[in-house]
């Protein structure tokens, strides 16, 4: 169970995957003579195969680390060896269609799975050095150094001040001073900060859908996280809302590194550096963005990203 | 279909508001001054009276008979019977308890020659003996005195005239001593008729009333605060010396073993005869110690004793000095029936009634609309801020307000906190499974087992076992070396349970093992043995007394009282808050703890900044049902707390304060004792309907009060300021 990675820790240099196969009997290539979809139907028929993870990856420094992470619900497997790294200081986007396991992926970084009765891992996550399923790790901890920003915003039913600075509040922080300076941080941070700022004390529930979420995310970057997660943040808002948080994201992207799931194909072109498609469960390729959109390495990646499959 | 829930719906909601019309209708008007009818009668009767109500009643043959030719011939008219030939009666409420058979008298239609309304037919409420109504007839000054004989060998003049305030009036004396002292004077009772006529007496007890109602509640405050302090001291020193004794007698029983011990010891021969002389010594010297601490007490309690009799007897002069003045106002008021007057006591006939006996004097014939509304209203404050009179059936209901509010308010505070901590565990803590499933159940059937089964738990177990452990300790303790054995054995079982609860704590994302699941297991087991153990250690302590021994064998804590009343409620009322509590913390959106958690929250930080107040207002509500609940229950509280007529209010305003052992009055019970346990049951009915009126009232402002607070809450959840 105990995978390798985890044994030693990620290096480096080994940000893809590129380095494991070797221990795979049968591997697939990503395309047959025929030009079918073999990726897809060695997945299907449950065959293993080899991800197409790009070369240059290997020159980005990863601050997560996902080491051969599989999760089960109950018996049922949702991830299956997952490998990835997620580059430090960029965007990088989690596509593929509904219910291949992105948002799964998303939240076993920061553990929230652990909130579900009957999740299983095998394999390991690291932050920086840090394993993230290590027996003796401080959740707590782990997921004070992470963001996350949901689907549908929900900020907590409190003032637009306490939300912000919630973590801090957690955090046994009192000092109003202190409190006040991260507010108007976060609250810039997310570009939001002019509109609300003579309503600080009025209810969260108060704003409109994209302030909302504005407002979440200025609450997941108030406490200064290392990553912060997102998971389809603009799904529920619309497209001029959806805008103002790309923009935002780039904006956001100079400071953290940012995890992004997405339905959104243009939305991925639009503000991610890196890309990784997901199939049932399985990473499927993962490259520089503009090189998964325009030359993918696999026929099925292309056929996603134009939209006549998934 | 639509018909048919349409209809059952009608049907349900006209019940309802028909019963809270009923309640309504006849509490409303039970204070509303009514007119006073003359009645003569056929017979050369008459009386003076207010209609109640009438009925048709089936009289003897040859009554009806009577009635019905005299009908026939036109003399009578035809409403005296119905149609069934059933004569129609009306019960008429003539009060006045000291001179007539009855104080509700049904007089027959038939019977009634003429019916009049006299201007000056007054209905007084007294402080004891119920209603007097009549008419008054003189305002007398009434005092004792020594006048001057007339003459050698005369008496006193016995009738005259005299000056008073009012100018001069009319006197008349009793001779009370016949034999002149040195100075010529003899002692009379004398009676100056300050006014007299109705129209007169009534201006001046109207004048004097006033004063003397002041006069009376002074009298009722020192008798009730100044002798209450003076008893209360008394008591007090009481229990002191008593406690002093007690002490004593367990620390000689403990001196004496070690005695014993040191006997036997030398007997065997280990201990030498000067170690022995030590031994006895140390004995006699403690005994003589305690001895002297127990006579300090005495003297002490002495002390306190004459103090406190002397200030008794301060009270008492004071008191006989107001009473000397107040009686010297009387009221003469003359029974229509009889001709007796008001008397000032059953026993004394022949002495009219102090004006100061008198609550309110109702002219009910001669009252304008606003001044009808006036005594309404002050009946009704009366009502709600008077201590009962009369068995219940006069004066007001302020203690049982009283003590219903309290106890519904010790109720809830007794219930939420427990409620919502096991609901929390329930929903948040516990693991969801089949236990967990067993424990819900069992929770909602509680919530259906017959409440006086609550009232008999309560009372058993609440009143007999943890209060009487409070009142004096263990029955049965345990020898000092064998409690300290069970306490090492109950550390050795509480760590065990800590340390099994650690290691069965399942690793996240990792399968659960066996190991966890028996660990888990044994968790539990060890857990309960630990309350069992810890709850068997505290019941055989034996360093324990109890706090109220030296008031034995009057129970303090171990008998009824609001305390276990509260608690006893408390726990019929659980399930309703557990389960709302449950509903409302499942309602609160898994995003919203996800978003807590993705912050970096504990789950108890998640739960009370996030769960607890989102679910608040559903815990109101559960809190709002527990309290109408609690508030209406009446048949645990006969077992547990409520009694007829308590002493004393279960708060105080000084230290310290609540005297939780204290039995109370509620409005339920009071109901029920008002209709079904008064010996003067025509008198205690409208009392019924206003008492349950209130009941409904304080139920109902109770529920808005929260109702008011949880829309509060709410408003925060939706949106807006706050
Ligand atoms: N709480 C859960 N319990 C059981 N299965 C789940 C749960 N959440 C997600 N899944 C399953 O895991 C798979 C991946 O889901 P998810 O990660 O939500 O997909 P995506 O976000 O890519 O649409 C789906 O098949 C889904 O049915
Ligand atoms: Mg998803």
């Amino acid at each position: 169970m105990t995978s390798s990675a985890s044994a030693t820790g990620p290096t480096r240099s080994t940000i893809g995957a590129a380095a494991r196969g070797s221990d795979r009997a049968h591997t697939v290539d990503s395309m047959n003579e025929s030009g079918g979809f073999t990726v897809i139907e060695a997945i299907r028929n449950g065959q293993p195969f080899k991800p197409a993870v790009h070369e240059s990856l290997a020159q980005e420094s990863p601050i997560v680390s996902v080491r051969d992470f599989s999760l089960y619900y109950s018996d049922v497997k949702a991830l299956f060896n997952i490998d990835m790294g997620v580059p430090r200081g960029k965007v990088t986007a989690l596509i593929g269609p509904s219910g291949c396991g992105k948002s799964t992926l998303l939240r076993s970084i920061n553990r929230l799975n652990d909130l579900i009765a009957g999740v299983r891992v095998e394999g390991d996550i690291f932050i920086d050095e840090n394993p993230v399923y290590a027996p003796n790790v401080d959740v707590i901890e782990l997921r004070k150094r992470m963001g996350m920003v949901f689907q549908k915003s929900n900020p907590f039913p409190m003032s637009i001040f306490e939300n912000v600075v919630y973590a801090l509040r957690i955090d046994g922080e009192r000092r109003r001073g202190v409190l006040e300076e991260a507010c108007e941080k976060a609250l810039r941070g997310a570009a939001i900060w002019d509109e609300v700022k003579d309503r600080l004390s009025e209810s969260g529930l108060s704003l409109s859908g994209g302030q909302q979420q504005r407002l979440c995310i200025a609450r997941a970057i108030a406490a200064d996280p290392e990553v912060l997660l997102m998971d389809e943040p603009c799904s529920a808002l619309d497209p001029i809302a959806t805008l103002r948080i790309e923009e935002l994201i780039g904006e956001i992207s100079q400071k953290y590194t940012v995890l992004i799931v997405t339905h959104n194909m243009q939305q991925a072109a639009r503000v991610s550096d890196y890309t990784a498609f997901m199939y049932l469960g399985r990473l499927v390729e993962y490259g520089r963005t503009s090189d998964i959109f325009q030359t993918p390495t696999l026929p099925e990646t292309e056929q996603y990203v134009t939209g006549r499959f998934g | 279909m639509v018909w048919l829930t349409g209809l059952s719906l009608v049907v349900a909601m006209s019940m309802i508001i028909g019963l809270l019309a009923i309640v309504f209708l006849n509490g409303v008007v039970t204070f509303w001054p009514r007119q006073l009818d003359l009645v003569e009668m056929t017979g050369g009767d008459s009386l003076l009276g207010v209609a109640v109500r009438e009925e048709a009643y089936s009289a003897s043959p040859g009554k009806r008979i009577e009635i019905e030719s005299r009908v026939a011939s036109g003399e009578l008219p035809a409403d005296v019977m119905t149609e069934d030939g059933r004569l129609v009666r009306r019960l008429y409420m003539v009060g006045n308890k000291e001179v007539l058979p009855q104080p509700f008298r049904w007089v027959d239609i038939a019977d009634i020659a003429s019916i009049e309304h006299p201007v000056d037919a007054t209905l007084y409420e007294r402080m004891a003996w119920g209603a007097w109504i009549g008419k008054p007839e003189a305002v007398l000054l009434v005092q004792q005195k020594r006048v001057p004989v007339q003459g050698e060998g005369e008496g006193p003049a016995l009738e005259g005239t005299t000056q008073t305030r009012w100018g001069e009036r009319r006197f008349e004396r009793d001779q009370l001593e016949f034999a002149p002292d040195e100075d010529g004077t003899v002692l009379v009772r004398e009676r100056v008729f300050a006014a007299e006529g109705t129209g007169e007496a009534r201006r001046l007890f109207n004048e004097l009333h006033p004063e003397a109602a002041k006069r009376r509640a002074v009298i009722e405050h020192i008798k009730k605060h100044d002798i209450g302090r003076v008893n209360l001291g008394l008591e007090q020193a009481r229990l002191r010396q008593r406690e002093a004794e007690l002490r004593r007698d367990d620390i000689i029983v403990r001196e004496r073993a070690r005695l014993d011990r040191a006997l036997e010891a030398h007997e065997r021969g280990r201990l030498s005869e000067a170690r022995l002389a030590a031994a006895r010594e140390r004995f006699d010297r403690r005994r003589a110690e305690l001895d002297a601490a127990v006579e300090a007490a005495q003297a002490e309690r002495e002390r306190t004793d004459a103090l406190l009799d002397a200030e008794y007897k301060e009270i008492l002069v004071e008191i006989a000095t107001i009473e000397e003045y107040d009686d010297q106002y009387r009221v003469l008021i003359r029974d229509v029936t009889t001709g007796n007057f008001a008397p000032l006591a059953q026993t004394r006939p022949d002495e009219p009634l102090r004006i100061s006996q008198v609550v309110r004097a109702i002219t009910g014939n001669d009252l304008t609309f606003g001044q009808r509304v006036g005594v309404y209203f002050s009946r009704w404050w009366e009502f709600v801020s008077e201590d009962p009179r009369e068995a219940n059936t006069e004066g007001g209901v302020f203690p049982v307000i009283f003590g219903t509010v309290m106890m519904t308010i010790l109720l809830s505070i007794a219930v939420v906190p427990l409620g919502v901590i096991a609901a929390l565990y329930l929903r948040e803590y516990a693991k969801q499974g089949a236990v967990t499933s067993v424990v819900r159940i069992a929770v909602n059937n509680l919530a259906g087992v017959p409440s006086i089964v609550y009232g008999v738990f309560g009372l058993g177990f609440f009143c007999y076992t943890v209060g009487r452990y409070i009142d004096a300790g263990p029955t049965n303790p345990w020898s000092p070396g064998m409690w300290f054995i069970g306490l090492g054995g109950t550390v050795v079982v509480v760590v065990g349970a800590i340390l099994s609860q650690m290691f069965s704590k399942p690793v996240p994302g990792k399968a659960l093992k066996l190991r966890h699941k028996l660990l888990g297991w044994s968790t539990f087991a060890l857990w309960f043995g630990s309350v069992a153990l810890v709850v068997t250690l505290v019941a055989t302590t034996p360093f324990f007394k109890g706090f109220f021994r030296a008031g034995l064998p009057t129970a303090t804590f171990g008998t009824k009282g609001i305390l276990w009343s509260s608690l006893t409620l408390a726990l019929l009322t659980l399930p309703v808050v557990i389960v709302a509590t449950e509903e409302a913390i499942s309602a609160v959106p898994r995003s919203l703890r996800e978003a807590s958690f993705g912050c970096g929250a504990s789950k108890w930080q998640t739960i009370r900044r996030i769960v607890l107040p989102r679910a608040a207002p559903g815990i109101m509500t559960g809190m709002i049902l527990a309290m109408a609940r609690g508030a209406g229950e009446v048949a645990p509280l006969m077992l547990v707390g409520a009694v007829k007529l308590a002493p004393e209010l279960p708060f105080e305003p000084h230290f310290p304060f609540f005297h939780l052992e204290r039995s109370f009055m509620h409005l339920g019970f009071h109901i029920y004792d008002l209709g079904f346990q008064s010996p003067d049951s025509e008198a205690a009915r409208p009392f019924v309907w206003t008492t349950t009126l209130l009941l409904i009232l304080i139920v109902a402002l109770l529920n808005l009060t929260a109702i008011a607070f949880r829309a509060r809450l709410r408003r925060r959840f939706v949106s807006g300021a706050f």
